[in-house]
């Protein structure tokens, strides 16, 4: 009976997934940080599910989309300075879908 | 047909049994936090579960080899004696995961389908017919690691998302973009769930052919006709099980915010998927529970409510053993009665799926009795309704204190 473990394999799992996560949130973060600071405040509309739960109401989505509004309103930043700030943040959203595609591909490629 | 052909025809049924319950159980594991957080209307999430666990069926197929050709030491079973109990184990798995259903109990379908395997397999063949290295090194401690890894991943990623969003001058966050980011990460989890769960059945079919003779033993990869039927089964019972979604999001995930369910959800995927790579036989449900629990504490001034969280934990803990049992039992009607076991074997597992199928029918599905331990693991985080502030905002609080102090001198 052997009880050889490989441990290289766990770690290479929690380096490997540690890294894919962080490169996807961390680039996702960094869109919507861009997207905001473009004045494209993202606002979800009012969702509900008659037996579940409220999931946003209609004056809480309201409520957020006058707020984002009131934000790119009040924006210090010029117009090419948005313009450029959202092509960062749909650099970023594409670095993340990269990021995902990629590992997609190296399961593929390596089995 | 002869009895042998039989048997591998009844095994081959019952896991794809197995596969759609499978399916059934965790299609809240990937869709119920995007359900929850309204970036996925549950119908439209059901059907995207269903389509991306048909695709990830088809990526991988180490899982499969390690069920198939590393946990039993199938030289060393007489191949008359051994298909029968694959059958009582099949059973175990099929008994132990409808109970814990119908019981509202914390389980993994996983871990039920390993414990009725293993445990079949040491009453009919004996203790040496199961190789504990692999059983150990591919089973036990990736049950036991791989939640925390997806909890610390977790844990870190939702620092990172939160860290990486907020704002100190009180314009909004854009936070609720998480919701969108939601959908592709849900997506995720779904394409991992098929990756890694489709394959443990196609692991049973492909082992069953081997024994049988029909597949050569050099060649343990799944035939393409066994991944196709996973795949399709596994994709239905997805489709089949998501109307139950709805009914538990009530119970834990109400709490969990867009950037946090984020979070989990790239956790989790993240892990099934890198483990499963390395065929990993992982249970989904406790990757995405470590993952949300994780997550929760990711948030400023969250604690763990220990009760909760040991409660998961013990069920995850009885899962293997008393899959086991069962299966164990079932093995020993076979070598006691022989052909006779068999049958009574199979009349036992029909009557067992009919009469939890029927039960479940006549009580009304609560939060308590439908699935998800997932949802469950959300209430296993107490997180404040006012964090204490960060770094950055106490020194902003203490910078406008003094201001004021020195204005009213």
């Amino acid at each position: 009976m052997s009880l050889s473990i490989d441990w290289f394999a766990f770690i290479q799992v929690f380096l490997a997934a540690l890294l894919a996560a962080v490169l996807v949130v961390g680039f996702y973060s960094l869109g919507l940080r861009l997207l905001v600071r473009a004045g494209r405040v993202p606002v979800v509309g009012p969702a509900e599910f008659t037996d579940a739960i409220t999931v946003i109401t209609v004056k809480d989505a309201q409520r957020a989309a006058k707020a984002a509004a009131k934000a790119a309103r009040k924006s210090p930043l010029t117009a090419g300075q948005r313009q450029v700030a959202a092509v960062g943040a749909y650099l970023s959203f594409g670095m993340a879908a990269l990021a995902v595609l990629g590992g997609l591909l190296l399961i593929i490629f390596n089995h | 047909m002869e009895t042998a052909t039989l048997i591998v025809v009844m095994i081959i049924v019952l896991a794809l049994f197995f596969d759609f319950t499978n399916g059934f159980h965790d299609t809240a594991n990937a869709m119920a936090t995007p359900i929850a957080t309204g970036a996925l209307k549950p119908k439209v999430a059901v059907l995207l579960a269903a389509i991306l666990n048909l695709v990830g069926a088809f990526l991988s197929t180490e899982v499969a080899k390690t069920i198939s050709s590393g946990i039993i030491r199938e030289d060393q079973i007489d191949p008359n004696a051994f298909l029968p109990l694959i059958f009582a184990g099949l059973i175990g798995a099929i008994t132990w995961n409808m109970f814990t259903w119908l019981l509202g109990l914390p389980s993994s379908s996983s871990h039920a389908l390993f414990g009725g395997l293993i445990g079949a397999t040491i009453v009919g063949a004996g203790w040496m017919a199961i190789d504990y290295g692999v059983v150990l090194s591919k089973v036990i401690l990736p049950a036991i690691l791989a939640p925390l890894t997806a909890g610390i991943i977790a844990f870190l990623a939702t620092r990172l998302a939160y860290a990486m969003t907020r704002r100190y001058d009180a314009k909004p966050d854009g936070r609720d973009g998480f919701r969108w980011g939601q959908i592709f990460t849900s997506s995720l989890v779904a394409l991992a769930h098929g990756t890694n769960d489709a394959q443990k059945t196609m692991g049973v079919i492909t082992l069953t052919l081997i024994i049988a003779g029909w597949q050569s033993s050099a060649d343990a990869d799944p035939q393409t006709w066994v991944i196709l039927a996973c795949a399709i089964t596994i994709a239905l019972g997805t489709y089949m099980g998501g109307w139950r979604i709805i009914r538990t999001l009530g119970k834990g995930l109400t709490d969990v915010k867009p950037a946090q369910g984020f979070s989990a959800e790239s956790s989790t995927a993240a892990t099934i998927l890198a483990s499963s790579a390395l065929g990993f036989a992982l249970s989904t449900t406790q990757v995405a529970s470590g993952s949300v629990i994780g997550s929760g504490l990711g948030r400023r001034g969250s604690s763990v409510r220990w009760r909760t969280a040991g409660r998961i934990m013990i069920g995850w803990l009885f899962t293997l053993p008393a899959a086991g049992a069962v299966g164990g039992i079932m093995a020993l009607v076979v070598a006691w009665l022989g052909g006779w076991g068999i049958v009574i074997d199979a009349i036992f597992a029909v009557v067992v799926i009919l009469t939890i199928f029927l039960l479940s029918r006549r009580n009304a599905v609560t939060a308590a009795n439908a699935m998800s331990e997932v949802a469950e693991s959300g209430t296993a985080v107490k997180v404040t309704r006012n964090p204490p502030p960060t770094r950055r905002q106490r020194a902003a609080l203490r910078a406008e204190a003094r201001r004021e102090k020195e204005a009213s001198k």
